[in-house]
């Protein structure tokens, strides 16, 4: 057989123009990804996949349950991570092209850091404009807006806020032994006392797992003088300011009054202090609003399951405000962040479906109620409260008023707990917290380390 | 001269070329054809190349960045990660962790693993229960592990309630809640992991000591002690050179142990480099610096395998 003369060429062309014309399509590919607003792909029908760290499985479920009544063609498969484990997941899936559809964002520097991974996000401010109208704005809670916008970016839809400043209690164990819940330094020493000479911990916290401390010191340093904290946090008080050395003063005196357990700073908030509290080991634990959800009987109960108690038996948890520990008679601080928004992966190509499930859950009414029902986050849209006689509480009567009256304190904050802290500040804080409890250095001196690390960093540590 | 000399280099070399048959006249092949080896090894070196040597390569390229992980914007800071690790005080710290942690742990498990291994080798009853029992906690989680430890070594532990009923109270401590105590417990937590590895080596190596030597001992002599200390420990030289060397690897790579049982405190107490570097570049985000921390130890890895190695070898 013949063979043409150009035969070589051709030879060499053809895979030449295959090797061409595979670069473009990567290139094409790579330079693909965001459409405006997220019109890619069908907005009523796909298979879509939701990475977070938060909600638990059992509420995610809940959400996609009433999501799929009206959109049963969109099927949702949550993925929950650890927390420890979200970033180090999320940051190679959103380089790749398979990564999540829908995934959660939180402000600040530490988990889903808008910041971080905003680029990542489908713009949503048409979606939600669409949504709620051009006042979408006012309609929302504005800690869920303006921690969740990038460069006039509205990198994620808030679900919800969780705010922090208050101590939880077993009010079992405080009715079995005729205790009143703290209200200064001193009564929370007697009380401790008293749970302690019957065998009983008194208030848990897992000093080992530093950014919890946090929550305790600003509840301190609030009580102490209100502002210095969040101003701090801002580089404009120094944190050698009087008031954080007198917080610190305090948190020692916590350890040394016997009001924190023996062996805190071994103990991990999550899951140690937790499963303590749960276990009923411990009278108190410093937790926020998203222990509410085990103020239910099911949420109790499959808390205790979680914990480790093979035969459940609920109990009554409820928040109380955090003791008058500095005597100024300035109580009631609550500090909170949106605790996550649900972005669309710019890389999806089912961002129109993925934008109905971040539009439903985090503006329609419907959407919101589950989120308020679950009792997890107080609900992102204002108005929507928990639909109460739904709700089966483990005891309605002592705990619905003071729920109710925790939501509605809540929502008038504007303090910020971690969104404006950096991860470095954190690690700064944490620093001065467990040098301050082993006794390695006085108030003064870890105050003074802190302003020292707190001065090297970009913006004082602030972020946002 | 220099000329002459040159030809009968040349010639030299074509005659060597000639009779291996692989080139003749003109550069053609001749002879029987021995089979390219580039397709044999390809799969195998480019899964290394691709997987380990690139990786090293582009781990050492990030760590001259300032780079969050994700930015499309990193920015090029030389060494800069380098001279902040040097000046980092935890980085020593972890350093001076790891030296503690290999010294104790590899002469620990050295003398637990031996001891063992003797004792298996001796007439004993039920000894593949015993083996058993010595190696469980190799193929145990540390994942699953981690809880029980830090209940048991918690101030309400049962490591406490021990030391009190056995009229040792005043031993009682917060073991995790301490600088002084955490390193030591997460220390114990590894030998008592690891000691059935060094015990299996030393049991396998010890099978391999000609009986007849030890027979020949035991007629000149020799009782228990000198047997073991005499000739059975030279014998396992080897095992102890490599054993020594995966113990400096393993100290070096530490992670698991110490971030599930005191997430790396308190105030850095059990931080390793393993702990720190996940530490700067998950949570805080640097992966520069992580990456500079990585590359840093790789290097201290080598050396200590290394300086093993050559010091076997020298031996032998």
């Amino acid at each position: 057989m013949r063979k043409s003369p150009n035969a070589g060429r051709r030879r060499r062309v053809i895979p030449a123009i295959s090797v061409l014309g595979f670069l473009v399509l990567l290139l094409t590919a790579c330079a693909g990804g965001s459409s405006p607003g997220g019109s890619k792909g069908s907005a009523t029908s796909a298979n879509l996949t939701w990475w977070g760290w938060t909600p638990s499985v059992q509420v995610a479920q809940q959400y996609i349950k009433a999501f799929n009544r009206k959109y049963p063609d969109i099927h949702i498969t949550y993925k929950m991570l650890t927390i420890a484990g979200y970033n180090a997941a999320l940051r190679p899936a959103l380089a790749s092209t398979v990564g999540p559809d829908v995934f959660d964002v939180a402000p600040g520097g530490a988990n889903g850091s808008v910041e971080t991974y905003g680029p990542d996000a489908v713009d949503l401010t048409s979606a939600v404009q669409k949504a709620l109208g051009s006042d979408w704005k006012s309609k929302l809670s504005p800690i869920g807006v303006s921690s969740m916008i990038l460069n006039g970016k509205l990198v994620g839809l808030s679900v919800g806020a969780v705010y922090s400043g208050t101590v939880w209690i077993n009010k079992n164990l405080f009715d079995q032994y005729h205790l009143t819940p703290p209200t200064t330094l001193e009564q929370w020493a007697s009380d401790c006392a008293t749970f302690k000479a019957h065998n009983v911990g008194c208030f848990v916290q897992g000093v080992g797992q530093t950014a919890f401390n946090e929550d305790t010191l600003q509840a301190i340093s609030d009580n102490v003088k209100p502002g210095v904290w969040a101003k701090a946090i801002q580089g404009q008080v120094p944190w050698t300011d009087p008031t954080i050395v007198k917080a610190l003063t305090i948190w020692k005196q916590m350890f040394t009054d016997g009001i924190m357990e023996k062996g805190a700073l071994g103990v991990q908030q999550y899951p140690d202090a937790n499963n303590d509290f749960l276990s009923g080991k411990y009278a108190m634990v410093m937790m926020g609003t998203w222990y509410m959800q085990n103020t239910t009987t099911a949420g109790m109960s499959a808390g205790i399951s979680g914990a480790g108690v093979s035969s459940p038996k609920n109990f009554t948890a409820i928040p109380i405000l955090f003791p008058d520990v500095a005597g100024t008679g300035t109580t009631g601080a609550l500090y909170g962040d949106s605790d996550y928004g649900i972005a669309v992966n710019t890389k999806s190509s089912h961002q129109a479906a993925a934008v109905t499930f971040a539009t439903w859950l985090g503006t329609s009414t419907a959407g919101q109620q589950q989120v308020a029902d679950a009792l997890d986050d107080i609900a992102a849209l204002k108005g929507v409260q928990p639909n109460w006689p739904t709700i089966s509480l483990v005891q309605s009567g002592a705990q619905q008023p003071v729920l109710s009256k925790l939501i509605s304190g809540a929502v008038t904050s504007d303090e910020p707990r971690l969104a404006t802290v950096s991860p470095d500040l954190q690690l700064a804080i944490g620093s001065a917290t467990t040098t301050v409890a082993s006794g390695s250095a006085t108030p003064a001196q870890a105050a003074a380390a802190l302003q020292a690390a707190a001065a090297k960093l970009p913006n004082h540590g602030a972020v946002g | 001269m220099s000329s002459a000399g040159t030809g009968t280099t040349v010639s030299r070399t074509r005659q060597s070329e000639t009779a291996a048959g692989h080139l003749g006249p003109k550069g053609r092949r001749r002879g029987p054809r021995r089979p390219p080896g580039l397709p044999w090894i390809l799969p195998a070196f480019v899964f290394v190349v691709g997987l380990i040597y690139y990786c090293i390569g582009y781990t050492g390229y990030i760590s001259t960045l300032n780079w969050d992980g994700v930015s499309p914007n990193p920015k090029h800071v030389g060494f800069a990660n380098y001279t902040q690790a040097f000046h980092d005080p935890v980085f020593w710290d972890t350093i001076r962790h790891t030296v503690i942690f290999f010294i104790v742990t590899f002469t620990v498990q050295t003398a637990l693993g031996f001891t063992f291994a003797a004792l298996l080798h001796s007439k004993v009853k039920l000894p593949n229960l015993y083996k058993v029992i010595i190696f469980i906690p190799v193929v145990l989680a540390p994942a699953t592990m981690a809880p029980i430890f830090r209940q048991i070594f918690s101030a309400n532990g049962q490591f406490n309630a021990i030391l009190s009923d056995i009229g040792l109270g005043s031993l009682a401590h917060p073991w995790l809640a301490q600088s002084s105590t955490a390193l030591p417990v997460i220390m114990a937590i590894t030998v008592w992991e690891w000691t059935g590895v060094t015990f299996i080596l030393y049991f396998a190596a010890m099978t391999q000591i000609d009986k007849e030597i030890l027979e020949a001992a035991r007629i000149d002599g020799a009782n228990g002690v000198k047997v073991l200390t005499r000739i059975v420990w030279p014998n396992v030289r080897g095992t102890t050179i490599a054993l020594a060397m995966l113990s400096v690897i393993g100290a070096l790579k530490t992670f698991d142990v110490p971030y599930l049982v005191s997430l790396g405190g308190p105030n850095y107490a059990t931080e390793f480099l393993g702990t720190l570097i996940y530490r700067v570049s998950i949570p805080q985000a640097e992966v520069g610096y992580g990456a500079a921390l990585s590359i840093l130890l790789l290097i201290l890895s080598l050396v200590g395998a290394l300086a093993f190695g050559l010091r076997g070898t020298r031996r032998n």
